[in-house]
This record gives C-alpha cells, structure tokens and sequence, in this order.
C-alpha cells in the first residue's frame, strides 16, 4: 500500500519535471511523400507506404529524438513501371538497402513552438545531415484512444545525387522536396 | 513588352498560330488531394487512373481541357481509408464511378497559361472549378520527339458543395486542397 503511493508519488514528481515521453508512430497518418521537378515544367510525386518509427519528447527541455525507419521498396508514385524503376540497384537499391533512416536530437524552436528537427538521414547506406522544417505541428488529446498525440507536417530538401541516385539527371531534377506527415500516440 | 511581341510574333511564323491537340501523358498527370487531419496533419492521396485531351493555341490564348478521373482509383497508401473513400460516405464510386474536369476558359500570363477555369463534375453535380497555374512551360521532349506543354496547377474547393459532407461533424474538414500536375503531348507527327 506505502510502497503503491510512493510509486504514485513519484509518477506525479516525474510529471511534475516534464521527463521525456514516449510517442509511438500512427503508420496511417505518417507518410514520406517526394516531389521533383520534370523537365522543369511539372511536379511528380511519390510516397512511401510502410514507416516505423518513434518520437521522444522533452517539452521543458526543449529537446527529444526522433527515430524513423522508411521501408524503401513501399515506394509508390502510381505507376507501377515507374515505381520497378525507383527499386532498381541505381536508384533506391531496395535489395541491398531496405531501409532508409532519419535519426534527430537536434530540436529548433521558436518560443515555444516547435521550428525544425535535425539529424541524419542514410538512404542507400550513405549517411548526410537533414534538417526537417516544421510547417506545423501540435498535441492534443487522441479522438478515439484516451491518450495523447502530437504531430504536423514536415518539409526538407535534398540532393538525390548527394545519395548516387543519378537514373534522370538532368531532365528529372537532383533536387527532391521531402513533405512529411507524421502523427505519434504517447505510448 | 516588346519582348512578348517578338515571341509572338516568332511564335505565330513558327506555325503556333493554330491550335494544337495535346493528348494527356498519364504518366506525368496526377490529381492529389490536401485535407487536414483534424487539425493536426495534412492527408495527401492521388487518384492513379485519368485520361483527357488538351486544345490550345498559344499565339491566339484559347484552348480546351477535359480530364477524367476514375474515382475508384484513389490511393493514400492506407487500404481501409482508400475503401472508406471509394465507398457512399465520400465518391461513393459504385455509382458515380469518375469526376470530370471540363474547361474552356484559359487566361494566359504572356505565352504561359496563367489559370484555367471550367466546371468540375463529381457525385453528379457540377460547379464552376478555377485551377491556377503555379509553373506552365512547353518543352521538346527527346523521347515522344514532340512538343509536350504542362505545368503545375491548384485550387481548393468546399466538397460539401458536392453534396460530400461526411465527417465535417465531427472534425473532417470541408475545405480540400487540390494539386495537379498535368502534361499533355502533341498529336502531330514530329516535323521540327
């Protein structure tokens, strides 16, 4: 009884002190959606279907870690040729590289609202620093799980490149615009 | 000024005088959808089948455009949310199996078409629909060895106009943004 009211204690204490929380990823409301340039005239798009990941957030500290896991062969542009193509050893190089991966400590903020989260990304086994900027994010209570969750959208660019991925180049553009959806249910 | 009437002018002894048939590359034409998720984050899906034409006439600033898109089509990358989008509460595509995107109206900014403006049918209802233009270009496109014209184009509309209201009780929201991306190839035989 003495020892389960310390433990409410503490967990009050720890509350108290804004610890760090836990937030799994919500796979159907977090996708990693790609935008290039086609012969500079159009934008073609393309997602990635199966992600895995967690969030770590310290509010009070300002600070947490972000840990992504995209599985490269879920990518999807709507044309399955197209999508045989990204597969391929030059491009995504699913085979010997299924996953691509985005780990950040680095939180920016602005007052208090979160700006920008800052990392590495490795795609293709090479490692380079990405920094994701936050058109919006938000917590609040989940609408049908008693928890809470928190999520926004995300943009970044990159070089493909910077990464080998050359199959295009000119006429579909090095540079890639990442847009991220991603929400997070405390665990 | 005098710039845009020397491209005219080249334009029109380069034979753009006319209008031209442009047939829609499916390859490079999508329509994606925006919608907030409760506030949080935004929801972006596609529709992966479409067909259309394209008329225009550069040097007079008239053209045509109709599209066609198979409701059924819709992908988001999570399967239940595509069948509850395919199914009564949203395009209910058993019944009404495709929207229509029909224009005929195109404003021009120089050579470049600036906006588009037509009327967009879908669950059987058709409303006045303006795209803007946020890049138009024409290109030499080295494998069609054709001309192909396209761009980038958006709008958002108010689904419930549609008759579409599911979940605008409860949080969904009313206001869907629409990105486009469409490039269309000329029909004629490569002779430049």
């Amino acid at each position: 009884m003495i020892r389960e009211a310390a433990w409410v204690l503490l967990a009050v204490a720890a509350a108290a002190r804004a610890e760090p929380v836990f937030y799994r990823i919500d796979p159907a409301a977090t996708h990693v959606h790609f935008e290039v340039q086609h012969f500079g005239t159009s934008t073609s798009r393309g997602r990635f279907d199966t992600i895995d990941g967690s969030i770590t957030l310290d509010r009070a500290a300002h600070g947490g870690e972000v840990s992504i896991e995209v599985d490269t062969a879920s990518v999807s542009t709507g044309l399955a040729p197209f999508d045989g193509v990204l597969r391929r050893a030059d491009m995504l190089d699913v085979q010997a590289h299924p996953k691509a991966y985005f780990v950040a400590r680095r939180f920016g903020f602005d007052g208090e609202r979160l700006a920008s989260v800052s990392g590495e990304f490795t795609l293709r086994g090479t490692s380079r620093p990405l920094t994701l900027r936050a058109l919006a994010f938000g917590c609040r209570p989940h609408p049908t799980l008693q928890r809470e969750l928190c999520g926004g959208d995300f943009e970044a660019e990159l070089r493909r490149s910077d990464f080998g991925m050359n199959f295009g180049l000119p006429f579909a553009a090095d540079r890639v615009r990442l847009i991220i959806q991603v929400e997070a249910v405390r665990d | 000024m005098k710039k845009s009437l020397l491209a005219t002018a080249l334009l029109a002894a380069a034979g753009f005088t006319q209008a031209n048939t442009y047939s829609v590359d499916p390859t490079h034409t999508f329509v994606t959808f925006e919608a907030s998720h409760f506030g949080t984050s935004t929801l972006r899906g596609r529709f992966d089948r479409k067909e259309g034409s394209v008329t225009f006439d550069r040097a007079g600033k008239t053209g045509k455009a109709e599209i066609t898109i198979d409701l059924a089509s819709v992908s988001t990358g999570v399967a239940p949310l595509d069948a509850q989008l395919k199914g009564r509460d949203f395009f209910n595509a058993a019944e009404t199996p495709t929207a229509r995107f029909v224009a005929d109206r195109f404003a021009f900014s120089g050579d470049k078409v600036s906006e588009v403006a037509g009327s967009l049918t879908l669950l059987g209802k058709t409303l006045p629909v303006t795209l803007k233009a946020t890049r138009f270009d024409c290109y030499a496109n080295p494998l069609f060895r054709r001309e192909v014209c396209g761009g980038d184009f958006e709008t958002t509309i108010t689904r419930s106009q549609w008759g579409m209201a599911y979940g605008l009780g409860f949080g969904l929201p009313d206001s869907i943004r629409l990105l486009v991306q469409v490039e269309a190839v000329k029909q004629q035989a490569p002779g430049r």
